[in-house]
């Protein structure tokens, strides 16, 4: 179960460069440094909101992160302790690099009942949305693979035994 | 039954029939590439995620294949920051100790460099770390943008993992552009047509007999764009053009491909080249697209109805102009932009940014006197790179500055302070733009 409270609303079309500034990304290597400059330029609020909060969930139009294929939106977005997003829609590289890195992402076709401080429960394997605080549910649809990997934070466990695989046969041949 | 492209590429590559709504939980790439935005933490995520392994079997940490993974250091060069310089050396040991192709700093645009030099061939699996790697589509080449887990997998296996075999969408093109309109008018009218959100997960295959009357120069940057309507990628078919731009190029095999007559499609969507005019993308989207004689109403409409990314216009008046990125800064981009400029000066309250798309184009325009129109002119001309595409250095915007630009992107603060007004438009509309000091129709300097 995911709890958290919805501290940020946005619209449509949020791109990775609303998300993280390209100034940003070559500053460093490492996935925390994107913390501070989440939303810098759109919302330079945000992180201040998201500290008042212990778990964060963003709620958004349609096709939130689509731009860029940078991956530091994510961590931005995730290393302020954002637990998940719902939006109408993700374009697919946002959508797969979020998998990657355990970034819950829920897409339900009506986000606008949503509520700044709303407090939600999400249940992954129910595939429910429990809005605490107004008394409402919403069902969402997530194929079980997808789930798992959500849940296991990426899909290096498969990678690494494909790879071991590839490495055998290799030395096999040898 | 009939197949798409894209399906019969995936097709090929996994050995069996596969059709859009497939998931291929490993799909085998081709070719990988890596710039220097993501390049070092991938090389990062690599060798911290799998040394291990390879140590088991005995082996240092090797890419899938050296032949076919390419880093092209294009975004922030020549480095303007210490972390970046690290971040091109780190490339730089890695790649040569492992045998794989490094462009050099100034090179270009890994866009464009890898098309040129003839390593993008039809039924290509394409992965880059960009999600302008849609381009190489043009190609008749299956090419997708991906993040650096993404990317630094494909590193160690070569394989896409989870990959859906995606639906395509058909633009059916027919007749030919008429003179001052270009194939970044057509992508624009198209990205306004469909919206932002309007080829979400699929593919948009461009065909008809329009195609073929484009040079592989406008292919490209048609398919360029194709991310900024939301498209997993863009595709095209294998034709003469394509087959004579191979030709004593292509360092791979070359086999013709097309899609089936009775292949599936999401849906058609029908343009008649003729019919359109120059186009101009207004701040803060790609899909706020008008046609050049609409500006005034587009500005009155952006000051009634504002929203976050439909951002207040003054007026027609612009202070920055670039001519250059993956999109448009290849030969022909350049020829155009010289043939609205000759004879004329940059306007002095505009700052004219040029950037051709790779060395060769650099060389080649200097050769035929290309740059010497720019430079006469009073442009600013750069060793190729990004550039202000980027938002990092070459021309960062102010928050006063109004930018139009041939780039693909015009998002809040992509080029600088997020109070700067970006405007997407053609080589030739760019160029009138800066001979005039404001949003200007290119036709009357092509007559
Ligand atoms: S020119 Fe711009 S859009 Fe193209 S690869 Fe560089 S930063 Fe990305």
């Amino acid at each position: 179960m995911i709890t958290g409270t919805v501290t940020s609303i946005f619209g449509d079309d949020i791109n990775t460069d609303d998300i993280i500034p390209a100034s940003y990304l070559q500053q460093s290597t490492d996935r925390r440094f994107f913390k501070d400059y989440a939303f810098e330029k759109y919302d330079p609020a945000f992180r201040q909101r998201c500290q008042q909060a212990e778990a964060n969930i963003i709620v958004a139009g349609a096709n939130f992160g689509c731009g860029s294929s940078r991956e530091q939106a994510v961590y931005a977005i995730k290393e302020n302790r954002v637990v998940c997003v719902i939006a109408r829609s993700y374009p697919d590289i946002f959508y797969r690099n979020a998998l990657n890195n355990g970034l819950v992402l829920i897409t339900l076709p009506d986000t606008s009942s949503f509520r700044l401080g709303d407090e939600l429960a999400i249940d992954l394997d129910a595939g429910t949305v429990e809005n605490r605080s107004q008394g409402t549910r919403f069902t969402f649809a997530m194929p079980p693979e997808e789930r798992e990997t959500f849940k296991q934070g990426g899909m290096i466990g498969r990678v690494r035994a494909h790879l071991e695989e590839i490495l055998a046969a290799r030395q096999a041949r040898r | 039954m009939g197949q798409t492209m894209v399906e019969k590429i995936v097709s090929r590559h996994v050995g069996r029939p596969v059709y859009a709504g497939e998931k291929i939980s490993r799909l085998p790439i081709t070719k990988l590439f890596f710039n220097d935005v993501i390049g070092p933490p991938a090389i990062k995520g690599f060798l911290e995620n799998f040394s291990d392994l390879f140590a088991k079997y005995g082996l240092t940490p090797q890419v899938f294949d050296p032949q076919r993974v390419f880093f092209i250091p294009d975004h922030s060069v020549p480095a303007f920051a210490i972390a970046i310089a690290e971040g091109i050396k780190l490339m730089q040991a890695f790649a040569k100790e492992r045998g794989i192709a490094m462009y050099k700093e100034g090179d270009g645009i890994e866009h464009v460099v890898l098309i040129e030099d003839g390593h993008i061939v039809p039924w290509d699996i394409v992965l880059g770390t960009d999600s302008h790697t849609d381009t190489n589509g043009a190609l008749g080449a299956l090419a997708f943008g991906v993040g650096t887990t993404e990317a630094m997998y494909a590193m160690a296996t070569g394989h896409l993992y989870d990959f859906v075999v995606p639906e395509s969408i058909r633009f059916e093109l027919s007749g030919a552009l008429p003179t001052g309109v270009y194939a970044k008018d057509l992508i624009l009218y198209l990205i306004g047509t469909m919206g932002a959100g309007g080829c979400s997960k699929r593919v948009a295959e461009f065909t008809g007999e329009g195609v073929r009357s484009l040079s592989m120069d406008a292919r490209t940057t048609i398919c360029n764009m194709a991310v900024e309507m939301s498209a997993r990628t863009g595709i095209m078919a294998y034709d003469e053009v394509l087959a004579d731009y191979l030709k004593d190029r292509a360092r791979w095999p070359v086999e013709p491909i097309a899609s089936d007559p009775d292949a599936t499609y999401a849906r058609t969507v029908h343009v008649d080249l003729s019919a359109l005019e120059p186009m101009v993308a207004f701040p803060h989207k790609p899909a706020n697209v008008t046609p050049i004689s609409q500006v005034q109403e587009m500005i009155a409409r952006s000051q009634r109805e504002p929203t976050p990314d439909f951002c207040p216009v003054e007026d027609d008046t612009i202070t920055d102009a670039f001519l250059g990125s993956c999109t448009n800064a290849r030969y022909e981009d350049l020829v155009i932009g010289a043939q609205v400029l000759r004879g004329h000066k940059v306007h002095p309250d505009v700052n004219l940014i040029v950037i051709p798309a790779s060395r060769k184009v650099y060389e080649r325009a200097m050769d035929e006197g290309i740059l010497q129109v720019f430079i006469k002119a009073g442009a600013n001309v750069e060793s190729s790179n990004c550039g202000p595409c980027f938002g990092s250095h070459m021309g960062v915007l102010s928050s006063k500055s109004k930018m139009i630009s041939t780039s693909n992107r015009n998002y809040k603060g992509r080029m600088g302070s997020p109070e700067a007004r970006i405007f997407l438009a053609s080589p030739a509309t760019v160029v009138a733009s800066a001979i005039e000091g404001r949003l200007a129709d290119p036709r009357k300097y092509l007559t």
